[in-house]
């Protein structure tokens, strides 16, 4: 498979859910506009792969789920950071920033 | 407690699977809605905003899919869902899944079968602590005792040697005793009625030193077995005590043996059966009541009566090979104090030389039963994983041939999306469950069989009583075989037929293809079935016609019509003098008045019950290395040549004349007169036993008796020679009957009679002197049966094959062979042509299975009688055998492909 530029790192989506997440509860797609909004579109977040990483966020209890009405009066599932993603989530930058800091070392060294 | 969570969560999800499936619905229609009111507003049309937004989500079943296997439930569901369809699937062809299934059972039945009796036999611990630090001194090769000097790898020790050596070795922590045979004894539990007993007898640190534990009560101690005599009580096994409905009062009662009360002390722990593998003993009774036990064996002074094994314990940290330096260091000492005198011969210098101790590892038992029986398990597991080798080739090509023609199905699942593993995942899962059906039926079948098994491979009453039903460790072994045994006829039949050009397999429902690879695969397998089949069958041959030939050995003796009774004259509590040969003489008299009785004699053996052997020295004749042998010899009463029909060639047999107090006299065999008078008549000569001079008059040789078999079919003529019991005083046990007649009619009627002499002689078992021959050809019956069942077995599966595959070439040949006909090949020619197929393949498989077949046959050389492992004739009858089975199994597709019309196989086109 080759690829495509906005793809991201396998295991960075669900902490860029986790931070896009901790300012206000948003519905699936608000996520993906919202990722896809502040990195400027290089990152496109489809369902085929927000969905499921939502599902095992929720299951591994990151994050809760539960009906609301959109701002358009429809039905729409909204996603709510837990404690334990506020947790999982300040552990996953610091972890991202050691290693980002460590990669940037190692290129310009 | 997260994975508790995601545990309920998925178990939730899965019963609630129908809102599950509806919300996931609606996430994705919200998902869907909101996208295109975005792209509405950034000012694309609707309609191009909804094509859009579609494409951008893609397949909504995709979606759903990847959200489903985002969690661990979804693999369950689907491993549910596809052992579903694999039911299904396997229901709708229920001819297939009875030749898979019970093909398999049979497989993975018999090797369960025969593994359990592997392993109660041949590699389970023994149930004490650290079996690991145990070894046994020699090899356990004998059993019973002997009187002579240590001059060989020895086996058997005597009591004064075990006591000294405990006190004197510095390797071991402890080194404990047990009599190298089982006592079969009749003994009664508080005045109750009397039943046969066995007993082991052993030194007091036996228990402890093997760390096994009382169930109830206590084990024997050191204070148990102290002076001859003293020390009367007993451990009951657990075995016994559950047969007598577990009661915990039996402890403290006391069981009367022969005329001995012994105190029942406590219970052995439950699967302690001593250390002996096949021997069952109900009680385990202090050393010191050796000769309560059996008067005859009298020998816990007497350092030439040798008929321990000696189990040890290691020290921590010493070494097999410091033990063994130690050990025979003080072996030699040992002999050379207490056997040689202070002038020893040059003779007995060099036997002591050679004497020396093998210590060998006992964590599994004085190995008796390994012995017997580990050659023919060996081979019966070997023919046993052959037929599921051949099972599993058969299920390969039926699987491939389904396969072939479920292709358009794998066609469409795949073209609507199914990832090829998932659909190889979906095959494996049927090849999965037919086997675990397989399996379940095969187990099931096992449980039962391997103690026919047992029954079957040797009549003995203990060995039969031995649990083999599976454990834990048997129920590992076969399911690990049934995985194995999925994976080896499943993956490639998976693989294979999933591989597909889905166009192509869409399109044409039928067509003319190429030599594909699935037939060359397909006649790889039969080939290797052919080869396969031909070394089981000849195996079986081999065995068949050597079980023939064992049948057809003349005894010596007339096998028919002759009882043996197992009497115990002991229980008539009489002394070891002529009191008792008067009894004895007295029951043998009564009897042979019964009518019908021809003749009754007690002996010392009939036929196959252990022997007694020992060299002697003729008067006048110098020894050589040749007539230094051991001769076997036998103890019989006045009527023993009669009752076995040996005939005398010359002299007399034993008559009223042989007293205990007159001169010694003895009937020898032919093999024995032509070894030492090859040119006279031994009568009137004299010979005494063992190798001193000053005894060689002690007897007098007064007849010739004809050869007869003394332990076994297959032993070559040897010298023997018989004694009057008169001159030999002893209990005996086997007392046999020739009559004629009924035989259900003679055992009342003798039974009656002995009671008549002496009511106290109980009578144990009752069997013929023919059975004692069959029973002493019970592994060879027992390989024979066996593997000619195998045989016959593979033989139908490998049927079922070639049938299978050439049904297929015909089907997918019928337009070439409609062709063929329409250009004018006759019908015969037709039939050829696809006959020609399978004779190629059966020439290939049989060259490649010959040289296999002879190479397997001799591993079962020492089975074998009167044949070469590379016997021609039973090579011959098994490739005839195949070429058979191959034309057979190949005619009715030829016989088929010649009945096509050609007009309607060129119109399918």
């Amino acid at each position: 498979m080759t690829r495509k530029p906005g793809e991201m790192v396998q295991g960075t989506l669900e902490m860029l859910i986790l931070k896009t997440l901790a300012l206000e509860p948003m519905h699936g797609y608000g996520v993906a506009q919202r990722i896809e909004q502040v990195s400027q579109g290089v990152f496109r977040v489809n369902p085929g792969s927000l969905l499921p990483a939502l599902a095992r966020m929720e299951r591994a209890e990151h994050v809760k789920s539960e009906w609301r009405a959109t701002e358009n009066n429809r039905r729409a599932k909204y996603y709510l950071l837990t404690a334990r993603g506020r947790k999982a989530l300040k552990g996953e930058t610091e972890t991202w920033d050691r290693q980002t800091a460590a990669i940037a070392r190692i290129l310009e060294a | 407690m997260n994975w508790l969570n995601n545990i309920a969560g998925g178990i939730r999800a899965l019963f609630h699977r129908e809102s599950t499936e509806s919300e996931m619905d609606e996430e994705l229609r919200g998902f869907l809605d909101a996208s295109v009111d975005a792209k509405t507003r950034a000012g694309m049309s609707p309609a191009a905003a909804a094509r859009a937004a579609r494409i951008e989500i893609g397949s909504a079943n995709a979606v759903k899919h990847h959200i489903r296997s985002a969690t661990w439930e979804s693999a369950a569901e689907n491993l549910w869902r596809d052992i579903r369809l694999s039911v299904r699937v396997l229901r709708a062809s229920p001819a297939f899944t009875l030749v898979a299934v019970l093909s398999l059972a049979l497989g993975i039945g018999a090797n369960t079968a025969i593994f359990s009796l592997m392993d109660v036999v041949m590699l389970r611990m023994l149930p004490v602590q650290d079996p690991a630090r145990l070894v046994l001194f020699g090899d356990g090769r004998a059993a019973g005792s002997t009187g002579s000097l240590p001059n060989e790898s020895w086996r058997l020790y005597s009591n004064p040697f075990y006591r000294q050596f405990s006190r004197t070795n510095e390797v071991f922590s402890g080194v404990a005793a047990v009599d190298s045979i089982e006592f079969s004894t009749h003994g009664s539990v508080s005045g109750e009625g009397r039943e046969m007993m066995h007993a082991s007898l052993v030194s007091g640190n036996y228990f402890s030193l093997l760390g096994v534990r009382p169930a109830l009560g206590r084990v024997l101690g050191d204070a148990d077995d102290q002076a001859p005599g003293t020390g009367a009580v007993a451990v009951a096994s657990y075995s016994w005590w559950q047969r007598r409905g577990s009661d915990p009062s039996l402890v403290g009662k006391t069981v009367h043996i022969e005329s001995t009360d012994y105190t029942i002390v406590g219970i052995a722990a439950p699967g302690f059966f001593g250390t002996t593998v096949g021997q069952l003993p109900d009680f385990f009774i202090p050393l010191s009541m050796e000769k309560q036990i059996s008067p005859g064996w009298n020998g816990l002074d007497d350092k030439w009566f040798q008929s321990l094994y000696l189990v040890a314990r290691l020290k921590p940290g010493v070494t097999v090979a410091q033990a063994t330096a130690n050990t025979n260091l003080l072996f030699k000492q040992y002999i050379r104090s207490e056997y040689l005198g202070t002038s020893p011969s040059p003779k007995d210098l060099a036997d002591v030389a050679h004497a020396q101790i093998e210590l060998t590892p006992a964590s599994r038992g004085v190995p008796r039963l390994r012995r017997q029986f580990s050659l023919p398990l060996t081979i019966l597991i070997t023919i046993a994983s052959l037929v599921l080798l051949i099972a599993c080739a058969n299920l390969a090509n039926l699987l491939l041939a389904r396969g072939a023609a479920r292709q358009r199905e794998f066609a469409v699942r795949m073209a609507i999306g199914a990832m090829r593993s998932r659909v190889v995942r979906q095959l494996m899962t049927e090849s999965l469950v037919i086997a675990l059906a397989g399996a379940l039926l095969g187990v099931a079948a096992a449980w039962k069989a391997s103690h026919l098994l047992l029954i079957m491979a040797s009549s003995s009453p203990e060995v039969a009583a031995m649990d083999v039903s599976p454990d834990l460790r048997v129920l590992g072994f076969a399911l690990l075989l049934t995985i194995l045994t999925a994976l080896l006829f499943g993956v490639v039949p998976a693989l294979r037929s999933t591989r597909l050009d889905l166009t192509g397999s869409l399109k044409q429902s039928r067509g003319i293809a190429g030599k594909s690879t699935r037939i060359s695969l397909a006649s790889g397998l039969i080939v290797a079935q052919i080869a396969l089949s031909l070394v089981l069958l000849a195996g079986a041959s081999l065995f068949l016609r050597s079980l023939v030939k064992l049948t057809q050995v003349d005894t010596g003796f007339n096998r028919q019509n002759v009882l043996v009774f197992s009497l115990d004259e002991y229980a008539a509590g009489l002394p070891l003098d002529d009191r008792l040969v008067n009894l004895q003489q007295q029951i043998e008299q009564r009897v042979e008045q019964v009518p019908g009785v021809a003749a009754a004699s007690f002996a010392m053996f009939t036929f196959n019950q252990g022997e007694w052997s020992d060299d002697l020295t003729v008067q006048g004749i110098p020894r050589t290395t040749e007539n230094s042998k051991d001769v076997l010899y036998n103890v019989v009463g006045n009527g023993f040549f009669s009752a076995m029909s040996i005939p005398l060639v010359a002299g007399r047999g034993f008559d009223s004349h042989d007293r205990i107090d007159s001169p010694r006299v003895a009937v020898i065999n032919e093999t024995m007169a032509r070894l030492f008078f090859p040119d006279s008549s031994p009568i009137g000569h004299r010979f005494g036993l063992g190798d001193d001079p000053s005894h060689s008059g002690d007897i007098e040789i007064v007849g010739v008796a004809r050869n007869a078999k003394y332990v076994a079919l297959q032993e070559k003529p040897e010298a023997a020679a018989y004694f009057p019991y008169q001159q030999r005083v002893q209990y005996f046990g086997n007392f046999e009957v020739r009559y004629a007649g009924e035989a259900a009619q003679i055992v009342p009627a003798v039974r009656r009679a002995i009671a008549e002499v002496n009511p106290n002689v109980p009578i144990g078992s009752i069997s013929s002197l023919a059975e004692q021959v069959d029973e002493s050809t019970a592994s060879q019956r027992l390989i024979a049966r066996l593997s000619a069942f195998f045989g016959l077995l593979a033989a139908f599966l490998v049927c079922i094959g070639i049938y299978g595959l050439l049904s297929y070439a015909v089907a997918r040949r019928t337009s070439e062979i409609g062709v063929r006909m329409a250009l004018g090949a006759g019908r015969s020619a037709v039939r050829w042509l696809i006959l020609r197929e399978i004779m190629v393949l059966a020439a290939v498989g049989i060259s490649l299975g010959v040289p296999v077949a002879l190479a397997g046959n001799r591993m079962a050389a020492n089975l074998l009688y009167g044949l070469s492992p590379a016997d021609p004739a039973s090579l011959l009858a098994a490739v005839a055998m195949v070429a058979a089975i191959a034309a057979l199994a190949g005619y009715l597709p030829a016989r088929r492909a010649s009945l096509v019309e050609p007009t309607v196989a060129l119109r399918c086109e």
